[in-house]
Parts: C-alpha cells; sequence; structure tokens
C-alpha cells in the first residue's frame, strides 16, 4: 500500500473545535502521524456539540468531532498538572509539529510555551490556530464564525440591501481557518526540510476572512469607492443585475443560473431562452436596447417562470453539459449521493468501535503515487493511551495506572 | 544567470513553478507560493484576455488598460509573467523548454486541453520524470462532471453550503464574492506542497489531479455525515446558530452600521446582560438557560437590537468584548483597511508599480498568518504582459536576441495583446452611488490609506 506524502512527519494535534482539527486531519489524511492530545474526561470541545450519531448525545458519537478527527490517533493528558507537562515534553521531543488552539499566552503560562518546547525539539514547528492571532490589539477578543465574518468585511456586502448583513449559516471561516493553517504548517515543514529550521506559525482566523475578501477592499484601494449589499441582490447575485444571476428556485429546489458561457464568454438572452427550450422568447428582448445596465423586469420574470418547468438536476446537468456556468444547490443528501462524489472515491467507509460503520467524506485531491488514505476513525477519548505512552515511549505499565488514578489521563 | 533569476530566500526558495492558470482560484494559490519564495513564472497568452474587472486607477483606463487593471494586480503580484501563444508551435517548445528546468507545472484548463495542445502529462514527464504535474479543475479529471464548467461561486450551492446560507424565509443565497475561489487556491497550495514532499521523499514526480467540488463538499463533512446518520438535511440559519442564542447581526446607532454578536454559554450572557445594565426583560425565565434562549430568540433578539442600536458598532464591540462576549462588528471595505487590528498585524502590503504605467503604489493582501523565522512577503508588483519575456526567454532558457525578436515577428510571444482589447466598461462612480451598489467615494482615499 502507497504511503502518503506527508507520511515522514509526525504531529501533536493539541487543538480543539473545528479549524485546528481540521488543519491536522487534513495533514493525517496525506500520511502524517497525527496524535491527538486531549484532557482527560472531557476531551475537545466538539465531542459535546450536536448533531451526535443517531441523535444520541455521547461524547464517542459527536459527528462533528468524528469527522474532523479521523486518521488520528488520541491520548489524554491534563497540561495543568505537572506529571501532565513532563509527559507532554517528552511527546513533543520526537514530533515535527504541534497544532494548538489555546488562547495567546495560556501555554507559555504552563510553561509549554514555543520557545521552551524549541529548547527540547529545535526543530520544531508549532502553529497555533487563534481568532485575531498573537499579536495586535485585538489578541485577547473573544471569536465565532459570525465575528469573523463581520471583520473581515465578508459580511458587510452580503445578503440583502435593506436588511441586516448575512453571514454563512455553517461555520465556513473555521474550514477556511483549518485550510490556511494546514498549508502554512506544510510549508514550514518543507522548508524545515531544507534549513533545519522550525517554526512559530500565528494563524489569525479573522485575518483568514479578511483575506478572503478580496475585491472591494481593492476597489477602495484603486477608486476610493465602497461597496455595500447591492440593490436587487434578491437571489444573492455578486452584482446588480437581474434576479436569475444567482440563486433562483426551480421545480424541487434551487439552482445558481447565469448568463456566462465559460469563464470569460458571456453568454446573451437569446441561447439562453434556446437552452432552456423556449427559443420563441428570443424576441423578447429585442423591445430592450441592447446595452442597458439595467435588465428589464419583464425578462427576468419570463426567465424565471420559464425556469420553474425544471428539476434542479436536470437543469443543472443541461445547463453545465451545454458549457454554461451553472450550479444547483445541493443538501446533504444529494451530497451524500452525488454521483461526481461516488465515482471519484470522495468517501470511505471506516468501522468505528462506538458507532459502527461509517461512511466518511474525505478525498480532496488525488495524488497517485501517495494517495490519500482513511486509515483510521476518528480515536475514542483517550484510546492510544497505552500504545503511545507504553508501547512507544516506554513509560512502564504501573506508571499508567497510577497516571490514570491521579487524572494525568 | 540574471541576478533577478535567482533563487530568493523563504520558505520555498529554490522552488520555480510554471504558472498556466487564470481566472482567480489558482493565481491566489501561484501568488501564495510566490510570497513563500517559489520563483512562480506566469505563462498567459497575449492573444487571450487577461481577464480581470476593470478596477483601473481612479476608474482610468490610461494607455495600457491591461496593464492597469486592480484586479488582476492583486492576484498576479509576486509572479514573472512571459506570453507564449500556444497555437504557434514555436511557444509550445519554449513551454517545453521552461518545464524542463521547473519543479512543478499548474494548469487549470479543462481536463483534455493541456493533452489538445500537446503539453499533457505524458508528454511533459518524459521532459521532466520528476515533474509535480497539478491539475486543476471543477470537478476533477474523471467521472460524470469533470467536463462541466466549474467556477468558485457556484461552489457555495454544489458544494452544500448555500442549503444551511440565506435568511429563513427568503432561501438560499451566496455570501461574500466568489467564495470558493480563495479556499480552493489555498488548499491548492497545500496539494501542490504534498506532492513536493512526495517528491523530497522519493525522487518521484506526478500529476495531482484536484476537484474544486470537493474541497467545498469537504467544508460540510459533519453535514453530510448528519444525512447518512440521521437523514437530516441543512436548513437555513439566517445569522442564527443551532444552539447557541443570542447569535446574531444587529443595528448599530448611524445608517447601515451593524454588529454580529455570538453568546456560547451561560456565563457569556451574564456578561452581555452586564453589559446591557441588567435590564428587567433579560431576568425572564424564558432567557434563563441556552436551551430556553434558543426557543425563544425572536423576542431575544428584538431586545438585544433594541439595546444595541443607540451604540456606534466600533464603541460597542469594544464594551462587549471587554465585557468577556464574543462581538465584531461588521466592517465595510475601507474600515477593513484601515482597522486598527489589520494594520498592527500588517496583512496588507504597499507594492510599488512601475512609474511608465501610472499606477503608483498600492496596497496588496498579505496572508492571514506570520512565521517566526522566515518571512513571506510580497516580491514584486504584478507582471505587465510579456514583461518578462526577455529575461525568462533570453537569461533562463538561454534564446538568443534575434531569436527572440523572430518570436515577437511570427506572434508567438507579444508585449501587446492582439487585438488590442477596449477597457472594461463599468458604471460611474455617481450613478452607483446613485443606485445603492455604492454606499460611498473617498476622493482622498490614498492619503487615508498612506499610499501618496
Amino acid at each position: 500500500m502507497p504511503e502518503g506524502p506527508l507520511s515522514a512527519f509526525r504531529i501533536i494535534d493539541l487543538s480543539t473545535g473545528i479549524a485546528g482539527p481540521f488543519c491536522a486531519r487534513l495533514i493525517a489524511d496525506y500520511g502524517a502521524d497525527v496524535v491527538k492530545v486531549e484532557p482527560p474526561g472531557v476531551g475537545d470541545v466538539s465531542r459535546g456539540f450536536g448533531p451526535f450519531f443517531s441523535d444520541t448525545p455521547d461524547r464517542e458519537k459527536s459527528l462533528q468531532f468524528l469527522y474532523l478527527n479521523a486518521n488520528k490517533r488520541g491520548v489524554t493528558l491534563d497540561l495543568e498538572c505537572a506529571a501532565g507537562r513532563a509527559l507532554f515534553v517528552e511527546m513533543v521531543k520526537s514530533v515535527d509539529a504541534v497544532i494548538e488552539s489555546y488562547p495567546p499566552g495560556y501555554l507559555d503560562s504552563l510553561g509549554l510555551g514555543c520557545t521552551y518546547l524549541e529548547t527540547h525539539n529545535p526543530g520544531l514547528v508549532m502553529t497555533s490556530v487563534t481568532p485575531f492571532g498573537q499579536t495586535g490589539p485585538y489578541r485577547e477578543f473573544l471569536g465565532a464564525p459570525i465575528v469573523y465574518e463581520a471583520l473581515g468585511g465578508v459580511m458587510y456586502t452580503s445578503g440583502a440591501h435593506d436588511r441586516e448583513p448575512l453571514g454563512h449559516g455553517h461555520p465556513q471561516s473555521l474550514y477556511i481557518g483549518g485550510i490556511t493553517a494546514a498549508y502554512a504548517t506544510s510549508a514550514a515543514l518543507y522548508s524545515r526540510g531544507m534549513s533545519g529550521k522550525g517554526q512559530q506559525i500565528d494563524v489569525s482566523l479573522m485575518e483568514v476572512m479578511a483575506a478572503h475578501h478580496v475585491s472591494p477592499p481593492n476597489r477602495y484601494i484603486y477608486t476610493g469607492a465602497i461597496e455595500r449589499r447591492a440593490p436587487k441582490k434578491e437571489a444573492g447575485s455578486a452584482k446588480a443585475g437581474p434576479h436569475f444571476q444567482g440563486v433562483v428556485p426551480v421545480k424541487d429546489g434551487y439552482v445558481g443560473a447565469t448568463f456566462q458561457r465559460g469563464t470569460q464568454r458571456p453568454g446573451n438572452f437569446a441561447e439562453y431562452v434556446n437552452l432552456l427550450g423556449h427559443p420563441e422568447l428570443a424576441s423578447l428582448q429585442e423591445s430592450y436596447p441592447q446595452q442597458s445596465s439595467e435588465f428589464p423586469k419583464e425578462l427576468d420574470d419570463a426567465l424565471l417562470s420559464i425556469l420553474k418547468e425544471w428539476n434542479k438536476f436536470d437543469y443543472f446537468s443541461h445547463a453545465a453539459s451545454n458549457s454554461w456556468v451553472a450550479a444547483v444547490v445541493q443538501t446533504s443528501e444529494d451530497l451524500s449521493r452525488s454521483p461526481q462524489l461516488l465515482e471519484r472515491g470522495f468517501y470511505s467507509e471506516i468501522e468505528h468501535p462506538v458507532v459502527g460503520k461509517l461512511k466518511m467524506p474525505g478525498e480532496i485531491y488525488k495524488l497517485p503515487k501517495s494517495p490519500y488514505r482513511l486509515r483510521l476513525p476518528a480515536p475514542l477519548l483517550g484510546q492510544h493511551n497505552r500504545e503511545i505512552f507504553c508501547e512507544e515511549m516506554g513509560v512502564p505499565q504501573s506508571d499508567l495506572v497510577m497516571l490514570r488514578r491521579q487524572g494525568v489521563i | 544567470m540574471s541576478l533577478e533569476l535567482e533563487p530568493e530566500s523563504g520558505l520555498l526558495s529554490g522552488v520555480r513553478i510554471v504558472d498556466a492558470t487564470s481566472v482567480m482560484a489558482m493565481p491566489t494559490a501561484m501568488y501564495v507560493l510566490s510570497d513563500m519564495g517559489a520563483q512562480v513564472i506566469k505563462v498567459e497568452s497575449h492573444t487571450r484576455s487577461r481577464g480581470g474587472q476593470g478596477v483601473y486607477p481612479d476608474g482610468e483606463p490610461g494607455q495600457e488598460p491591461w496593464n492597469r487593471d486592480g484586479s488582476f494586480h492583486q492576484l498576479h503580484r509576486g509572479k514573472f509573467g512571459i506570453t507564449l501563444d500556444l497555437k504557434a508551435e514555436e511557444a509550445v517548445e519554449l513551454f517545453k523548454d521552461l518545464v524542463r528546468v521547473s519543479d512543478v507545472i499548474a494548469e487549470n484548463n479543462r481536463p483534455g486541453v493541456m493533452d489538445r495542445l500537446g503539453l499533457g502529462y505524458d508528454t511533459l514527464r518524459k521532459i521532466k520524470p520528476d515533474l509535480v504535474y497539478f491539475s486543476f479543475s471543477g470537478f476533477g479529471q474523471t467521472g460524470p462532471w469533470r467536463n462541466y464548467q466549474g467556477i468558485g461561486r457556484m461552489f457555495e450551492l454544489t458544494g452544500g453550503v448555500s442549503q444551511f446560507t440565506g435568511y429563513p424565509e427568503d432561501g438560499p443565497r451566496r455570501v461574500g464574492q466568489a467564495w470558493f475561489d480563495p479556499p480552493n487556491g489555498w488548499m491548492a497550495v497545500f496539494a501542490i506542497l504534498s506532492a513536493l514532499h512526495h517528491r523530497n521523499k522519493t525522487g518521484e514526480g506526478q500529476w495531482v489531479d484536484y476537484s474544486m467540488y470537493q474541497l467545498a463538499a469537504s467544508t460540510v463533512g459533519d453535514g453530510i455525515l448528519d444525512y447518512l446518520a440521521n437523514e437530516r438535511n441543512g436548513k437555513l440559519m439566517g445569522n442564527s446558530h443551532p444552539h447557541f442564542s443570542p447569535h446574531g447581526v444587529f443595528r448599530c446607532k448611524g445608517d447601515d452600521q451593524w454588529i454580529a454578536i455570538s453568546v456560547t454559554d451561560d456565563a457569556q450572557w451574564d456578561s452581555l446582560c452586564q453589559a446591557m445594565g441588567d435590564p428587567a426583560w433579560a431576568k425572564d425565565d424564558r432567557y434563563a438557560d441556552v436551551l430556553s434562549r434558543s426557543q425563544h430568540q425572536e423576542s431575544l433578539n428584538r431586545h438585544v437590537g433594541e439595546w444595541t442600536k443607540e451604540y456606534e458598532h466600533l464603541e460597542l464591540m469594544s464594551t462587549l468584548q471587554g465585557a468577556g462576549v464574543p462581538a465584531g462588528a461588521v466592517l465595510n471595505s475601507k474600515e477593513v483597511l484601515t482597522n486598527d487590528h489589520i494594520k498592527a498585524r500588517g496583512l496588507y502590503e504597499n507594492i510599488s508599480y512601475p512609474a511608465e504605467l501610472g499606477v503608483g503604489k498600492r496596497a496588496h493582501l498579505g496572508r492571514p498568518w506570520k512565521m517566526s523565522k522566515t518571512q513571506s512577503y510580497i516580491r514584486r508588483p504584478a507582471p505587465s504582459l510579456g514583461a518578462h519575456n526577455d529575461l525568462i526567454l533570453g537569461d533562463l532558457l538561454g534564446v538568443q536576441p534575434q531569436q527572440i525578436d523572430q518570436l515577437y515577428e511570427l506572434g508567438a510571444i507579444g508585449a501587446h495583446p492582439v487585438p488590442i482589447p477596449q477597457p472594461v466598461k463599468r458604471p460611474s462612480l455617481d450613478s452607483d452611488i446613485e443606485t445603492g451598489v455604492l454606499v460611498g467615494h473617498d476622493s482622498d482615499y490614498k492619503k487615508v490609506l498612506g499610499l501618496e
């Protein structure tokens, strides 16, 4: 079985929630040996978040935890006691990177800051994923996904013109923060291979959203113009314009409809109504000035009503296979059955000791010579304590019993 | 070799990348790699549009609008730029010569196009056996949807994010601009690096097949598991949260000012109550615990909104954060650019353009992370069309000056677009203000940004 490209690396995932764990999972998915270190008793906070498998609240059944921590092994360790810290420092000696998400200064206050850990492991890469980063006036502020979308500027131009700005209903900023931390960590590991130097990496989730927000700031930088949520942005289009340039209702759901063909070429009304099976409507446009920036409401209404004749997947495959830029609003059910995802091997099956068989989403890109592989389900709390502490680090079995009794693990 | 072509310091010092990509996601990946010290050589054709949204300095296209577009500058800074019209055999040969001395080639054409150009993986691996060949597409190189056009802003929908996003009574919406372009660019950086790690370990190159759709779907992986385990689909959340309350975006004093507040536990709720001056309504049993607050969020949000609307958004954020309540002002683009924290962290970097372009100094987005030992930074402004033809073809590939002249004559390379394009037309600032697309315009924006 070929190994993943990152199989030479050993990583400690000390992070909790979504961003840090997603970062660590991406690295684990492509081969690294990732050991999740959780506080004894409760574990990662995401173990407490629903939804749960079979809607049964249980720290081994959180779907968010199961998803974000697949491919990792897990130990428990109380960093707030001296014995726990000593064991942690022992672990750090043999790893390449630590990923953590504690508030800035917390690990320093325990004597486990990067500067100290580096004295035990000079090439260490330590990635901190925090709301606002380790420096700057907001560094002690509390974060949340809608807070990052608000402060990053993404939200101000999103939603209806006269309503409250709109954020995502699913914590996109945290997943994207995880991706950001993963590539930065990988780049630091690559560089270390050449230079031997480790790195402290400081990822700020507010800035992840600010760096995601490209076009409106750029317009200010070049012209001084400040964009707002566009009027007539009834359907989520990026620009003011016809209703159908965005998310529109069809017979059984919603699709993304545009006038665009290819990435550069605009389509036109006549071509579009022809695509939709109503060539007789092409003449409608002739009564309107060609270059008008206003798209007449009558044309909008005509398009919205003929789109209603379509089923979402019929529209999507018809438009997309004819080179129109198109999308379909897919539900989780649609994604679970997506012929493209199934064919591409996006899902793998894995047996979890508590919930049983799981179909796990995962593969993002194909590396034929060193592929993605789902090797492990998410760890039970402390599942690999014996394997890692005793078998790999040489802690005597009898000590393990004592550590457990004292609540260190 | 010219000094300009020596490896630069940085995380990826010594890595050379042929960038045959366009649009937004992959140009984003390429600029990140160049910030990290990789030498990125952007190959474009002077016979095709450079793209760009027509964001000219002060709205003036100038003599060479194709070299003055801010939306192009932002995405292509840091790269070297050459022109090759791959319809010409000579240009295809030069492309191969470039691959021969590079580590990575990245492309985002539709599946099959590179083969048709004679630049598919099987051809190029013979020239450079340990080549990392990175193909980026909407849906991947295989599968029933492989030929569908995929662009970033469509993947919020197809990737499953929009099932959660929108005002509940209204319908799904997209949020932000071209949402899945930057994240796919960033994940592409990770994917390219993983292939480089493999090459370092084994000496092998490979063909990486990247799909935007799969990255988008992976950001709702827990949602997919919820369907598989509980047959539950996502629902439109507005700005609310499945468990926490109050959680939303509330009106502040002043026109179109708002604040996002996310209370995730009882301690934060107590802090919020204190900050509000412990109003009587907050003592209602309906708001006593997380579950009950969540069940009564409509009336709760109304009360909170009555309070927030008396305050300026930034002032209120300081008050709430000081009290231990997660809160963030909804910032417009000017407010982001002039934000204390963004400035202190140095997210934007100022870059000077060549004097003859009349662009001056402009701010470009840096990266949302810092490293302690190895600095990443923007290496150079975005290249004008064909700016580095002589440098790359001459100094790097050893093409003689008279041969370069011949290539220009043949049209295999070019320094001007063919045909000369019309500037991108945009509505005037006045009309955009009138229609409400813009909230305002600062004529002194350069002073505001320190770009003078």
